[in-house]
């Protein structure tokens, strides 16, 4: 199962760490896998566009690790956007991915 | 901070190349007949190479201990019937 978790501090989201494999199927075929690797780039390309100090992440051992560095208005609009659909993901997909 | 690269299988598991503890085998033992009906024989001459008794012993014909049976006399080899379903292996010198 992929988790996502979601570290805030004031209310700001301040980390976002991805661990773990969704396991929905074997690689290359893992739509769950493909469908939050896609929002999540998007979301992290898009902040890089527009501030490219504004996310940094790292890739760990067992997945990946956003670190949400500036409170702007589209930074944090786009980060809340990327967890709506990762809930919306996990409303469709609860055993592959999980959103705390 | 670098553009992000997209990669839709990053959270996808790799099946692991598994190993198997199986994969042995000994070699092939040879087994079955090793003269044909109707063939003369001497004595002595290993006639069936069997686990069990697939065969059995016949007239003129002994079963060794691993159960090859064998001749006992020169002759004629003949694989007969033995009852309703089973088989012998039987020798009988020349008339």
């Amino acid at each position: 199962m992929l988790k996502v978790i979601i570290t805030k501090d004031n209310n700001d989201i301040k980390r976002v760490e991805f661990q773990g494999h969704a396991m929905f199927d074997d690689f290359g075929k893992d739509i769950v896998c493909a469908a939050a690797s896609s929002i999540m780039t998007t979301t992290v390309n898009a902040c890089l566009k527009l501030d490219k100090d504004s996310i940094i992440y790292n890739y760990v051992d067992n997945g990946l690790v956003l670190d949400i560095v500036s409170n702007d208005m589209t930074t944090t609009k786009l980060v809340e956007n990327m967890i709506e659909l990762l809930e919306e993901l996990e409303n469709e997909y609860p055993k592959n991915i999980k959103v705390k | 901070m670098n553009m992000m690269k997209l990669n839709i299988q990053l959270f996808a598991h790799h099946k692991g190349q598994g190993s198997t503890s199986n994969g042995r085998d000994s070699a092939g033992r040879r087994l079955g007949a090793k003269r044909a009906d109707g063939q003369f024989i001497t004595a002595g001459s290993i006639i069936y190479r069997q686990r069990g008794t697939k065969i059995f012993p016949g007239t003129n014909v002994r079963r060794g201990n691993d159960d090859t049976l064998y001749s006992t006399v020169d002759g004629i080899l003949k694989f007969e019937r033995l009852g309703r379903d089973r088989k012998q292996a039987s020798v009988y010198p020349n008339a």
